[in-house]
């Protein structure tokens, strides 16, 4: 079982260096001139960035500052809500994401998403996992079990849970319904993986190991990640984008951001004087 | 505002050493707040608490008032529940348990049981429900889901409408339009399409009369339709948004987020909520009593007219005689339909706290 785990592993690793050295930084996703609107008012301003393959993305400023919102424009998750409305152009691997003809449902199976929150579904820990990946694709029961052991143990949580499959995720600790949502992510193998504030709602220890969890998932995920957290931010990003009012004050390299940051306002809150 | 996981208050002296490096590693930010001046003297003054006593014994008088509008409740409850027993004990003496299986009714002899209302009650009930359930979901669905917002509130106020229109109003609609219509073209046109199907075809056979069990199901599911809709909008309502966006975050339709997680999350909520609609069914009386044909006989079709316990004591009441054996059947009749609604309220009010524990 697990030299097949390992065997899926690789191959899924093998797909993702096809795609290109992981040294170079390919552009998996671009942003440009992008305004996002809810109802009449305009929460993001022409925001131009470009998201670097099997990297990890930290976007960081105050609240209200629209990383939120960027990152709900990613997947389309804001589409379900009417008077919400994004212009401007974002490409994931040159296709227009915005497009009415890209399907939202086929869009966020590439790019998935973990919330502020754990969202279990009122299911069994297996039936979480199940769900995603036999929504989008024919898999015989052993092919579905495989996938769950894999994504379970990307997870970081087979072990805590594999005695338990078929009980409540709801009976889960917060941390571990947190770890178990990253699964079921991974579990559809997405391209991207948002990640909304996935630590604020747990405890010290539980956000530790999910921060380890994102190390490793960058190896295989696009990694984007909001967070108030800027320690968590400099410790696990590659890249940094800082937001303010709706707009992208300074983009760049992590270390550079919180070393030697360019704007004023980023030195500013980074350091802690307004906020 | 810095977004903080802890915020450190200390005094004057600003963080300690420790502060600071356990403030790294887990990446919260400490606030330094000066301590405030010190309290006027005298706060800590003991004041005789005896002085305060006055409020206590205004309480006295509103407890017992209180006490005394529940307790009526329970009396309430108690003296039907007694009138009942008492009023239908001669039955039970008499005809023993072979009243609740007897089909006869005849004041002439004076045998008396129980059957045919039963199964009036519990079949017209049951159709009830089949038609009103799905409608029901459907509507709400509708409504929380699917509905542009200009829809949402008056089709929700047409529904809250609905449910205030009195039983009496839909049954002498259901008697001026339903039936005709039944009679005209529902169903001969059930007969044509289930008639040759064995089995099926037997529920939908008979002259297509209008009035009978099918007509005053249907009626009832109008009636409790608009109830169960409410309570499942409520429902579906209270399921939070970010676990439907999980759903749809994993390559969901609305459909299938429907049937992963908002119906799910609140099932035992919603076979409470049709409980509730099914208690009420079963106790209607008016709307049912004009179209169910009142005829003392079972048959297999649905078209047959027949009597549930609501609308036989609604009849019969006027021409039972006090001490008659047939008012002590009536009143038995009515112990049995509490029995019933209880044991559906009961199992609702289980299925409703269990989903408010979970």
């Amino acid at each position: 079982m697990n030299i097949e785990l390992s065997e899926m592993s690789e191959q899924f690793r093998q797909r993702r260096a096809d795609l290109g050295d992981p040294g170079e930084t390919k552009t998996k996703i671009s942003i440009a001139g992008l305004d996002f609107f809810y109802g009449d008012v305009k929460a993001l301003h022409g925001i131009d960035m470009k998201i670097s393959e099997r990297r990890v993305t930290a976007m960081i400023g105050p609240s209200g500052c629209g990383k939120s919102t960027l990152l709900r424009v990613l997947n389309r998750m804001y589409d379900l809500y009417p008077g919400q409305k994004a212009v401007g152009r974002v490409e994931l691997d040159g296709e227009d994401i915005l497009s009415p003809d890209v399907p939202a449902a086929a869009l966020r199976r590439r790019v998935g998403m973990v919330f502020q929150k754990p969202t279990p579904f009122p299911m069994s820990i297996r039936d979480n996992i199940a769900y995603g990946i036999r929504l989008g694709e024919k898999v015989s029961k052993s092919e579905l079990d495989d996938r769950i052991e894999w994504s379970l143990s990307k997870a970081a949580l087979w072990n805590e849970v594999k005695d338990r499959l078929h009980t409540s995720a709801t009976g889960l600790s917060g941390g571990q319904q947190q770890r178990l949502c990253i699964a079921r992510t991974v579990a559809v193998k997405p391209d991207v993986v948002l990640l909304d504030e996935p630590t604020s709602a747990l405890d010290p220890i539980s956000t530790a190991r999910i921060e380890e969890l994102i190390d490793e998932l960058k190896s295989e995920f696009t990694i984007v990640i909001v967070t108030h957290n800027m320690q968590q931010a400099a410790r696990c990003s590659d890249m940094t984008g800082f937001f303010l009012l709706g707009k992208l004050i300074e983009f760049g390299e992590t270390a550079g951001i919180f070393t030697n940051p360019k704007d004023e306002r980023t030195q500013d809150y980074i350091t802690g004087r307004f906020g | 505002m810095i977004r903080t996981d802890v915020v450190i208050l200390r005094g004057a002296n600003g963080p300690t050493e420790d502060d600071a490096r356990w403030s790294h590693d887990w990446g919260t930010t400490i606030v330094t707040v000066e301590t405030s001046a010190a309290l006027p003297p005298g706060h800590l003054a003991a004041r005789p608490l005896a002085t305060a006593g006055h409020a206590d014994r205004a309480e006295a008088p509103f407890r017992i008032a209180l006490t005394a509008a529940a307790v009526l409740v329970l009396v309430l409850l108690g003296a039907i529940v007694v009138l009942l027993f008492n009023g239908g004990f001669p039955v039970l003496v008499r005809f023993g348990l072979s009243f609740f299986v007897s089909t006869d009714w005849n004041p002439v002899t004076e045998n008396y049981g129980a059957a045919v209302m039963l199964y009036g009650t519990l079949v017209t009930s049951a159709l009830a429900l089949l038609i009103a359930f799905p409608t029901s979901l459907g509507i709400a669905l509708f409504l929380t889901e699917v509905a542009p917002e200009q829809l949402r509130r008056p089709i929700g106020t047409a529904i809250q409408l609905l449910a205030a229109v009195p039983s009496i109003i839909y049954g002498m609609w259901g008697f001026f339009v339903v039936v005709p219509l039944m009679s005209a073209h529902v169903q001969p046109l059930l007969k044509a399409v289930f008639g040759p199907i064995p089995l099926i075809g037997a529920l939908f056979s008979g002259a297509p009369a209008g009035t009978g069990i099918l007509t005053a199901g249907l009626i009832l599911a109008l009636m409790i339709m608009p109830f169960i809709t409410a309570m499942f909008v409520e429902i579906f309502s209270s399921v939070p948004p970010v676990l439907k966006e999980a759903a749809y975050g994993v390559g969901a339709t609305t459909t299938e987020v429907f049937r992963a997680v908002t119906v799910p999350y609140g099932r035992s909520a919603l076979v409470g909520a049709v409980m509730l609609g099914l208690g009420r069914a079963l106790g209607e009386t008016m709307a049912v009593t004009f179209v169910i044909g009142n005829a003392n006989r079972i048959a297999a079709s649905l078209y047959s007219p027949g009597a549930s316990i609501a609308s036989t004591i609604a009849n019969e009441f006027p021409e039972a005689g006090p001490g008659s054996i047939k008012l002590n059947a009536l009143l038995e009749l009515g112990f049995s339909l509490f029995v019933i609604s209880f044991l559906v309220l009961a199992l609702a009010r289980f299925l409703v706290r269990n989903r408010l524990e979970a």
